[in-house]
């Protein structure tokens, strides 16, 4: 049996508020174009519901409607028990992630012009699912600790403020891998974390990447060590899913490949070094 | 059967077509290079044994210019090729590795028995 067959259609609804004065036309040409779409959306497979299953809801679409209105609408107006989170709705809090028509996306930044007339919505890959687009977070939260994903402050910053130059090769270096929101889409989309369920995964080790660099860090080369290890950056196999699917346009395996740089000219520097001073490498 | 997903960690089956259908370029690179290295694998011994297989030998080359084209773009990136051009990089590359194979293929046509 397919789960997918079992799709229960929801009530056509009307949930939609439009502009106050459309133009003419506008309206027109927008009555032809997306009256409504149907929304499928996975449910189930948790614990307390483990049946997954689809259901399918009929939406009528607006201008600018995004997949979280679309969700929005139909739990107001068709199922009150449709589980998903959100929060900011202007994608800077990264809790609305889900699986749009199969690839990881921020609901609350995706419209619905363009995705189809059928749009298919899951909950994210690689994490336990709490209630049908609801997932469990911890895994990928566990893992940015487990990269210890914050600043181990050196204490000069006691004595003076930090200045880090805006045009300094250090903040060069950091500033493409910064904004990250912890949304876990790169997570989700990362194969290597669904082989792989100890591999740190793309964001921690991103984080890990901008504080390797950042030199009000003590930790230095000790972060770099515990992050360059067989579940971590050297797991990662340039497949790039993170670094296509990051809403914020980051590049995780950029990171991951810059980690993995230190790391070899760390080794080949120590090797050098150990050579020169005539002693065995790592003795 | 009831579901064929795994209910601990959500991971969408690979025999399902839509696992195949949302796959970013990148990915398609990865699976694709891992194909052709396991092709290799079965046709190298062949090769070895009658390296005169016309069928066997252009496939080959074709295989091994595909594999090589792809380890070129990772050791690119893994050197520092910015990664904002990851996507323009796979796509020259598979230009120049199909201009490859044609050009290695025909500058060498003389090999060819069924060119002959
Ligand atoms: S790197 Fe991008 S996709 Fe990954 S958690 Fe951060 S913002 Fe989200
Ligand atoms: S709701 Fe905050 S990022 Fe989408």
């Amino acid at each position: 049996m397919n789960e997918e067959a079992q799709i229960t259609e929801g009530t056509p609804e009307t949930g939609t508020q439009e502009e106050s004065v459309p133009k003419k036309e506008e309206q027109e040409e927008k009555a032809e174009k997306r009256p409504a779409v149907r929304v499928r959306i996975r449910r189930g497979g948790a614990a307390g519901d483990p049946e997954e299953r689809f259901d399918a809801f009929q939406v009528e679409t607006g201008p600018r409607m995004t997949v979280l209105d679309a969700l929005v609408a139909v739990q107001s107006a068709q199922e009150p028990t449709l589980s998903f989170r959100y929060s900011c709705r202007v994608g800077m809090c990264g809790t609305c992630a889900l699986k749009v028509n199969g690839r990881p996306a921020w609901a609350c930044r995706t419209r619905l012009e363009g995705l189809g007339d059928e749009i298919t919505l899951e909950p994210l890959t690689n994490f336990p699912v709490l209630s049908d687009l609801a997932v469990d977070m911890s895994p990928f939260f566990e893992k940015m600790k487990r990269a210890r994903g914050w600043l181990e402050p050196t204490g000069a910053a006691e004595k003076a403020p930090a200045l880090i130059a805006p045009n300094s090769r250090e903040r060069k270096r950091i500033e493409p891998h910064i904004e990250c929101i912890t949304c876990g889409i790169c997570y989700a989309s990362c194969s290597i974390v669904g082989h792989d369920s100890d591999y740190l995964g793309p964001a921690a080790l991103n984080r890990a990447y901008t504080l390797v660099n950042d030199s009000r860090d003590a930790l230095g080369p000790e972060r770099l060590l515990e992050v360059c290890t067989e579940d971590g950056a050297w797991r990662c196999h340039s497949q790039y899913n993170c670094t296509e699917s990051c809403p914020k346009g980051i590049s995780p395996t950029g990171a991951i490949k810059g980690l993995k740089r230190r790391a070899v000219s760390g080794g080949v520097r120590r090797f050098a070094a150990s050579i020169f001073r005539g002693r065995a490498p790592g003795a | 059967m009831t579901s064929v997903k795994d209910p601990v960690t959500n991971k969408p089956p690979v025999w399902k077509i839509s696992a195949w259908r949302s796959m970013y370029p990148g990915m398609w690179s990865w699976v694709l290079q891992r194909l052709s290295a396991l092709a290799l694998i079965v046709l190298f011994p062949i090769h070895v044994m009658n390296p005169y297989i016309d069928s066997v030998r252009i496939t080959m080359l074709l295989l091994v210019v595909w594999h090589a084209m792809h380890g070129i773009k990772v050791i690119l990136t893994d050197f520092g090729f910015p990664d904002r051009h990851q996507r323009k990089l796979l796509w020259v590359l598979c230009v120049v590795g199909v201009a490859a194979f044609f050009w290695l293929a025909f500058m060498h046509k003389e090999y060819w028995r069924f060119m002959a």
